[in-house]
């Protein structure tokens, strides 16, 4: 149990600084991406598989989980949260959920068959809801904590 | 002529500067803010925080292609300017993001002369970006291990490093050239589904259909996503949607040329 949440968490942190490093942050800011990454990631992990979340219920926990962490760290490394909270969300952003979403309106659009079609409508409106709720819960769980602590969040780069 | 317009020049930068310099300043660096991706919240708050310091307050619309700003003098309310700046198209960069809001605090903390301010945001503007050999190879690896996430095997996680080099890299040469984003996008997803599909004309492994799916991925705009939703939250409600339709048209775009391989390799009817 505990090897398969470390290997979800490390593969993560390679995910974090892979999209990190698009984004051209600086290099402390990519190490704790990589961290906050594997934190919330294997986070998210455990509880589906073991406390058996909806993965939209488990990505809110840990994005929030990650919103809290990253203001701490950017107090530490002076730095804006979101350069490093950003990247860390990107290996939850549920990109094979869009893809089976656009596959399905494809499909949906090519067949003539009414019985399959509404099976092909019906994975295109669970698949684009999904993505939906998962967007919408990585983001506000990722900013109750600016939400909470606003001063603490704008002053950051604040070296005093 | 020359050296007398000079001494003037440098006589008029030890003055207090007027308001169209420190206009002028204040929008190019909330443009440069929107062009590394801040979200608007952080823009604004940068921008009030410098006209603060300079005695000035400011009111600062932030749309996609442009920004609007009045500029007014606390003393003297007759004393105002209204500025629009048209911004740049989007390059992400954190770095930029990150010093120009600590040089905000330093103009807001340490009192600043407006030179030492100007000279320190050209040093942070010019700053060189990381090797885009390094950056191509950290992102193939992202991607192949994203594919090993989604419990894609080691044939598939070696196609999605292959397909992503491949497409990383036709990104970054289009880019170069200034193509249309939705074009570059619809290409690069083009190349790398066209490769990572290999996977299911010869059969390798059990999961080509994970390759197929996963290659594609470095290519979603998450941080623009990320930042529509977050605009959204705190109230610029206009310039979320229009960052939202943008990430979404670049979504398309990518389904797009996936379909387009999908055709190609004869696997429209999965």
């Amino acid at each position: 149990m505990i090897h398969l949440i470390l290997i979800d968490g490390s593969l993560a942190a390679i995910a974090a600084i892979g999209f990190a490093v698009i984004s051209n942050p600086s290099r402390k800011a990519i190490a704790v991406s990589a961290l906050l990454a594997a934190i919330g990631h294997g986070l998210r992990f455990a509880l589906i598989h073991y406390a058996m979340l909806d993965i939209s219920m488990a990505t809110f926990v840990a994005a929030s989980c990650i919103g809290l962490l990253s203001i701490l760290f950017a107090r530490i490394i002076h730095c804006p949260a979101e350069v490093f909270s950003f990247p860390s969300l990107l290996p939850m952003i549920p990109g094979l959920f869009a893809y089976r979403t656009i596959l399905g309106l494809i499909k949906f659009m090519r067949t003539a068959d009414v019985i399959k079609s509404q099976g092909f409508m019906l994975d295109f409106v669970h698949n684009g809801l999904t993505t939906l709720f998962i967007l919408f819960a990585l983001v506000v769980g990722v900013s109750l904590p600016v939400l909470f602590f606003p001063k603490t969040s704008f002053s950051v780069t604040r070296k005093y | 002529m020359f050296f007398k317009q000079n001494s003037m020049i440098n006589q008029t930068n030890q003055k207090e500067p007027n308001i169209q310099e420190i206009a002028d300043l204040l929008t190019d660096i909330a443009a440069e803010l929107m062009t590394s991706g801040a979200h608007t919240m952080r823009i604004i708050q940068n921008i009030s925080r410098m006209a603060a310091t300079f005695g000035y307050f400011i009111e600062l619309s932030v749309f996609q292609q442009s920004i609007m700003m009045t500029i007014t003098n606390k003393e003297d309310q007759l004393n105002r300017l209204t500025l629009i700046k048209k911004t740049k198209p989007l390059l992400l960069n954190f770095t930029i993001v990150s010093d120009l809001s600590s040089l905000s605090w330093d103009t807001f903390d340490k009192n600043l002369t407006f030179e030492e301010i100007i000279n320190r945001f050209h040093d942070i503007v010019v700053q060189k970006r990381m090797s885009r050999w390094l950056v191509l190879l950290l992102v193939s690896c992202a991607n192949a291990s994203f594919c090993a996430l989604f419990k894609g095997d080691i044939y598939g996680v070696g196609l999605v490093f292959l397909a992503t080099l491949a497409g990383f890299f036709t990104r970054q040469e289009m880019i170069k050239k200034h193509i249309n984003h939705l074009i570059v996008f619809s290409t690069s997803a083009f190349v790398a589904s066209l490769l990572a599909g290999l996977g299911y004309v010869f059969h390798w492994g059990i999961t080509p259909e994970i390759a197929l799916a996963s290659s594609v991925l470095f290519l979603i705009p998450g941080v623009p996503l990320i930042n529509s939703i977050l605009d959204i939250i705190e109230g610029h409600v206009l310039t979320g949607i229009a960052r939202l339709v943008n990430a979404s048209s670049l979504i398309v775009c990518i389904a797009l040329g996936l379909f387009v391989s999908m055709l190609i390799l004869g696997l429209e009817k999965l």
